[in-house]
C-alpha cells in the first residue's frame, strides 16, 4: 500500500540592510526589520494563511486520511511571533488535529552543520524546544537546512536519538533506483532515509505554472495519474517543497489552490493509496537498500550540492569569518551579540552571494534583496566587521575585569601577609623599598588612590572607547 | 581657454583642475572659457563662460562651415570606441545633434545630455570644434589654451583660422589611460595635435617624459605647470573602529592600480592583521576587486565603499591613518595633495606627478608591492618618522598653489614670445 508523504518547508531570513561602511561602529541595528515585516506581511497573506486554511479543511473533509508535515525554521516562527501570531496560531491550530507533524531542523536554518558540530547540535536543540513549545511535539524526523545531507550526517543525527532524516533524491546517488523506497543511510542503522521525489515534487514546486511544459497545465487529475502509476514500484512517493509554492512563488491566479483542493480526493481515489506523515512512513517501511552520499548533496539549483552557498569566494570567505569568531563571540556573554551572530549563520546571506548565473541564478535573483551577489557580501562585510568590533570590545572589558579583580585579590592577599608578618616579625618597613638590578634601592609608587575607584575610572574609560 | 568638464559637471581631476586654474588665471587675464555644457547657474566672477548646451543656434550661424580640412591627416579610425557602426559615425559632420529646424532658438541636443563621454565621443568632439572655432573666430583673443584632447581638434581648427598661438595644456594621455601600447584615433589626436601646437604644458616632467617617449615630441616646446590646490579646512573625525586606516580613492581602473592596492593591503595583513583598508571609488575592477579580496581571505580588514559625495570622502580622510596611491601611470594625482592637507603620510606611486611635488611622502614603483607594503607597516609602528612626513609634507603644500601654477603660465607666454 503506497504512500504519498507531503513535506513542507516555511522559512524566513532576517535579512539584512544595506549597511554601509560607515555604518560600522556607528550604529548596531543590522537587520532591515520594515522589509522584513513587509515581505513577512505579503507572505503570510499570499501563501501561510491561505494554504493553512485550506490544509485544515482537507484535513477535517477527509477525516485524517490527509496528512502533511512541515519544518518551520526558529527565524521564521521568530517573526511569527513579532510580526504575525495569528500565522502561528493557524499551525497551532493544524497542530491540533493530529494529522500534522512537524520536523527538525537547525533554529538557524543555517549551514552549521558543516563548519561547527557543537553550533549544530545547539540549535536543533532549540529548534526541538520551540517546536515542542507550540506545537506539543518531540520531533525525531530531521530535515537539514536546503536538505543538505551526507552519510556523517545520518550517523551524527542518529546519536542525537533522531529515527529518520528526510534528503534530497540524487539521480547520480540513485544511480537508476527509485526514490520511492524507505533507504538506509551508511553506517547508521537505526536511521531511515526518506528521499524526495524531484520530479514528483517540483513538477508542483516549479513547473505548474510553466507554459513551456510539455504537461502544462497541471490538474489534480492529471499528477494523480503519475502517482498511481507507482502502484507496486513503490512504497512512498516523497513530495518535498516549500510551502511558498502555494500562492507565493505559484501565484493564486495559477490555480495552485484549486490544484490542491482536489489533490487529496483524486490520489484517495485508488484504495491501495492513503498519506502518511514522514514518522509513519518510517514506522510502516523496511528500508530496502542502502543509500551511500559520501558528499554533500542537497535540493538546491541543478546541481543538487553546496554550490548555492559555497561555491565563490566571497561566500565562503563570509562564511568563514562567521564562524571564526565562533569561541569569542560565546564567550562574550551578550545575548544580543550571540544573537546577531546566531542570525548571521541563516544560509539566505549566503545564497544572495552566489554568482551562478542561467536558470538557478534567477532564482538566486528573485529571492535576493540586493541589487547584486556583490551588494550582499559587501554589506554583510560590513555587518561582521561591526559585529568583531562590539565583540572584541567585550572581550577586553573582561580581560581588564579579570586583570583588576586579579589585582584586587593580590592586593587583600599581600595585606594579610602583611598583617601576619606584622604580628610576627616587624619587616613592614623594609619592604617598603626594594632592590633595582643595579643594586639601588627604588622606591614603590604606592598609588594612593583606592581600588575600586581606580576600578571604576577604568570601566568609564573603556565604555568611553 | 577650451575645456571639457567642468563644475557643476564632473568626472575626474579634470573638471577640478580646469577649474581652480582657469579661476586663478582669471585674476590675470581676461578668459573665455568654452565647454560643452554648463549650468545657466553657475557663474564665475572675472570670466566668460560659455556652454554649448546653452547657446542659441541662430547666434552662432551654420557652424558646419568649420568642417574644412585640418592641416593633418586625421584617418586612423576609432578602434577602442563603439564596435557597432552606424551612420553617424560613418558621417560625422552632418549636424545630426543639432536641430536646425524651427525658430532657431533650439539648443544644442549634443550637450543637454547626462555623459560627456560614452560611445559617441568623437562626435562631441568633432561638434565642439566646430562650434567653438565658429565661436572664436568673432572674438579678440591673444592665445588659445586648450585642456586636454577632447578639446585639441579645437584648438587645431580655432588656430588654423586665426592664426593665434595655441597652447595644449596636458592633464592625462591615453597612455596614462589604456597603457604604453595605446593607437587609436585618441593617440592620433594627442599626437598630431601636440605636433601642431606651438606650446605643451604638462601638469608634471612624469608626463613630460610620456610626451617625449610615447609621442615623440621634443620637450624644448613644454613648460611643465604642477597642479595647484586649494585650501581645504582639514579637521579630524574619530575613527568608529580600532583599527588603524588605510585610504584609498581613484576609480578603480587600470591606471590608478586598484588590484595594487589589494596585494600591499594583503601583504601588510600578514604582518600586522590590524589594519583596515578602505577603498573609495567606482570602476570596472570593482567586482573583481571585490572577489579577489575575499580570495584572499581579507574580507574582514578590506572595505568597499563605492561612490562618495565630497562629504562623505573628506570624512573618510578625517579618519584615514595612511593614504595609498598605486597609480600605474598618473599625471598628477590631487587626491595625494588632499590627503596630505588633512596631515595624513602618503605612500604614492613614483609613476605620478605629485611624487615630485610631495618630497614629503614615501614613494614606490607601481608594481613593488613589498615596498608599499614595508613603508606602511614602518609609518604605522614608528610616530617619529610619520611626524616627519606630515611635517614636511606640509612644507611642500605651501608650493603647490594654483596662484602659482596661473602666474607660471602667465610668465610662459611671455618667455616664449607667444604674446
Amino acid at each position: 500500500m503506497p504512500s504519498l508523504c507531503f513535506y513542507f518547508q516555511v522559512h524566513q531570513p532576517f535579512r539584512i540592510k544595506n549597511y554601509s561602511f560607515f555604518d560600522i561602529g556607528n550604529t548596531h541595528e543590522y537587520e532591515d526589520d520594515l522589509k522584513n515585516h513587509a515581505i513577512l506581511n505579503k507572505v503570510a497573506d499570499k501563501c501561510y494563511l491561505k494554504t493553512n486554511q485550506k490544509m485544515l479543511e482537507l484535513i477535517q473533509r477527509h477525516n485524517g486520511k490527509f496528512k502533511i508535515s512541515y519544518s518551520i525554521s526558529g527565524t521564521a516562527i521568530e517573526q511569527f511571533e513579532k510580526y504575525r501570531p495569528d500565522v502561528l496560531q493557524s499551525f497551532i491550530d493544524l497542530a491540533n488535529t493530529g494529522c500534522v507533524e512537524f520536523l527538525s531542523e537547525t533554529y538557524y536554518h543555517s549551514l552549521s552543520f558543516i563548519f561547527s558540530k557543537t553550533e549544530f547540535k545547539k540549535q536543533v536543540e532549540k529548534h526541538a524546544a520551540v517546536i515542542k513549545k507550540y506545537f506539543n511535539q518531540v520531533p525525531k524526523v530531521f530535515r537539514n537546512t536546503e536538505l543538505i545531507y551526507n552519510n556523517e550526517l545520518a550517523n551524527y543525527i542518529q546519536d542525537m536519538g533522531y529515527k529518520g532524516v528526510i534528503c534530497e533524491g540524487v539521480d547520480r546517488l540513485l544511480n537508476g533506483r527509485s526514490p520511492n523506497f524507505v533507504y538506509q543511510p551508511v553506517g547508521a542503522e537505526n536511521v531511515k532515509l526518506l528521499l524526495k521525489n524531484h520530479r514528483l515534487s517540483d513538477d508542483i514546486a516549479f513547473r505548474f505554472s510553466d507554459t513551456g511544459w510539455a504537461e502544462f497545465p497541471l490538474t489534480a487529475d492529471k499528477f494523480k495519474t503519475w502517482v498511481h502509476d507507482i502502484a507496486g514500484n513503490g512504497e512512498t512517493i516523497n513530495l518535498f517543497m516549500d510551502y511558498e509554492t502555494f500562492g507565493e512563488h505559484q501565484w493564486e491566479s495559477t490555480g495552485i489552490f484549486n490544484f490542491l483542493e482536489h489533490l487529496p480526493s483524486e490520489i484517495l481515489k485508488h484504495p491501495d493509496f492513503d498519506f502518511k506523515t514522514p514518522s509513519e512512513v518510517i514506522d510502516s517501511f523496511q528500508a530496502r537498500d542502502i543509500y551511500d552520499a559520501h558528499d554533500f548533496t542537497s535540493w538546491a539549483d541543478s546541481e543538487r550540492d553546496l554550490s548555492a552557498w559555497l561555491s565563490n569566494s566571497m561566500q565562503k570567505e563570509a562564511i568563514k569569518q562567521i564562524y571564526s569568531i565562533e569561541q569569542e563571540v560565546l564567550t562574550c556573554g551578550n545575548p544580543d551579540i550571540i544573537k546577531v551572530w546566531e542570525r548571521l549563520q541563516t544560509s539566505d546571506h549566503y545564497y544572495y552571494m552566489c554568482t551562478k548565473f542561467w536558470n538557478d541564478g534567477d532564482v538566486h535573483k528573485y529571492f535576493s534583496p540586493f541589487d547584486s551577489p556583490y551588494d550582499a557580501y559587501l554589506y554583510f562585510m560590513n555587518v561582521f566587521s561591526d559585529l568583531e568590533c562590539s565583540v572584541k570590545k567585550i572581550h577586553k572589558k573582561i580581560k581588564m575585569a579579570s586583570r583588576i579583580s586579579k589585582t584586587v585579590q593580590v592586593n587583600s592577599e599581600e595585606k594579610l601577609q602583611t598583617k601576619a608578618n606584622s604580628s610576627t616579625i616587624k619587616k613592614s618597613s623594609v619592604k617598603q623599598t626594594a632592590l633595582a638590578e643595579n643594586g639601588v634601592p627604588v622606591k614603590i609608587n604606592k598609588s594612593t588612590t583606592p581600588l575600586k575607584e581606580q576600578y571604576s575610572k577604568m570601566l568609564a574609560y573603556m565604555s568611553e572607547e | 581657454m577650451l575645456g571639457w568638464e567642468f563644475p557643476p559637471i564632473i568626472n575626474g581631476g579634470l573638471g577640478i583642475a580646469c577649474h581652480d586654474l582657469s579661476s586663478a588665471m582669471s585674476e590675470l587675464a581676461d578668459i573665455t572659457m568654452i565647454i560643452p555644457k554648463s549650468s545657466p547657474n553657475f557663474k564665475m566672477k572675472n570670466m566668460n563662460l560659455i556652454g554649448l548646451n546653452n547657446l542659441d543656434i541662430a547666434s552662432y550661424g551654420n557652424y558646419n562651415d568649420n568642417s574644412q580640412s585640418l592641416p593633418f591627416n586625421l584617418h586612423s579610425f576609432p578602434l577602442d570606441l563603439d564596435p557597432y557602426y552606424t551612420e553617424e559615425y560613418l558621417h560625422p559632420n552632418t549636424g545630426n545633434y543639432a536641430s536646425l529646424m524651427g525658430d532657431g532658438t533650439e539648443r544644442l541636443q549634443a550637450f543637454n545630455i547626462e555623459n560627456l563621454y560614452g560611445n559617441d565621443i568623437i562626435n562631441k568632439v568633432t561638434q565642439y570644434a566646430n562650434i567653438a572655432t565658429n565661436i572664436a573666430s568673432k572674438m579678440d583673443f591673444d592665445i588659445i589654451h586648450a585642456h586636454d584632447w577632447m578639446t585639441m581638434l579645437a584648438g587645431v581648427k580655432i588656430k588654423q583660422k586665426t592664426g593665434k598661438p595655441l597652447v595644449m595644456h596636458i592633464h592625462s594621455l591615453e597612455v596614462d589611460r589604456g597603457g604604453e601600447n595605446s593607437k587609436g584615433w585618441v593617440y592620433e589626436l594627442e599626437k598630431k595635435g601636440m605636433e601642431y601646437a606651438d606650446l605643451l604644458m604638462p601638469v608634471s616632467h612624469f608626463t613630460a617624459n610620456n610626451i617625449h617617449k610615447y609621442y615623440g615630441v621634443d620637450k624644448n616646446k613644454m613648460t611643465v605647470i604642477h597642479n595647484g590646490s586649494n585650501v581645504v579646512n582639514a579637521f579630524k573625525s574619530k575613527r568608529k573602529f580600532k583599527e588603524k586606516t588605510v585610504l584609498f580613492v581613484g576609480r578603480l581602473t587600470r591606471q590608478k592600480g586598484p588590484e595594487k592596492f589589494l596585494d600591499i593591503a594583503s601583504k601588510v595583513l600578514e604582518t600586522n592583521p590590524n589594519v583596515r583598508f578602505v577603498m573609495a571609488g567606482v570602476g570596472d575592477y570593482f567586482k573583481s576587486l571585490l572577489e579577489q579580496s575575499s580570495y584572499k581571505h581579507i574580507g574582514n580588514r578590506f572595505h568597499m565603499t563605492g561612490f562618495l559625495n565630497l562629504e562623505k570622502l573628506r570624512y573618510l580622510f578625517s579618519v584615514s591613518d595612511i593614504y595609498c596611491m598605486p597609480s600605474v601611470s598618473e599625471p598628477f594625482g590631487l587626491s595625494a595633495v588632499e590627503a596630505a592637507q588633512f596631515g595624513i603620510p602618503c605612500v604614492i606611486s613614483k609613476q605620478s606627478g605629485v611624487a615630485e611635488v610631495l618630497s614629503g611622502s614615501l614613494k614606490f614603483d607601481f608594481w613593488d608591492v613589498d615596498k608599499a607594503a614595508g613603508c606602511i607597516l614602518s609609518l604605522l609602528k614608528d610616530p617619529v618618522l610619520r611626524e616627519k612626513i606630515v611635517e614636511d609634507a606640509s612644507v611642500n603644500l605651501d608650493k603647490i598653489s594654483w596662484d602659482i601654477a596661473a602666474q607660471k603660465i602667465l610668465d610662459t607666454y611671455v618667455s616664449k614670445q607667444l604674446i
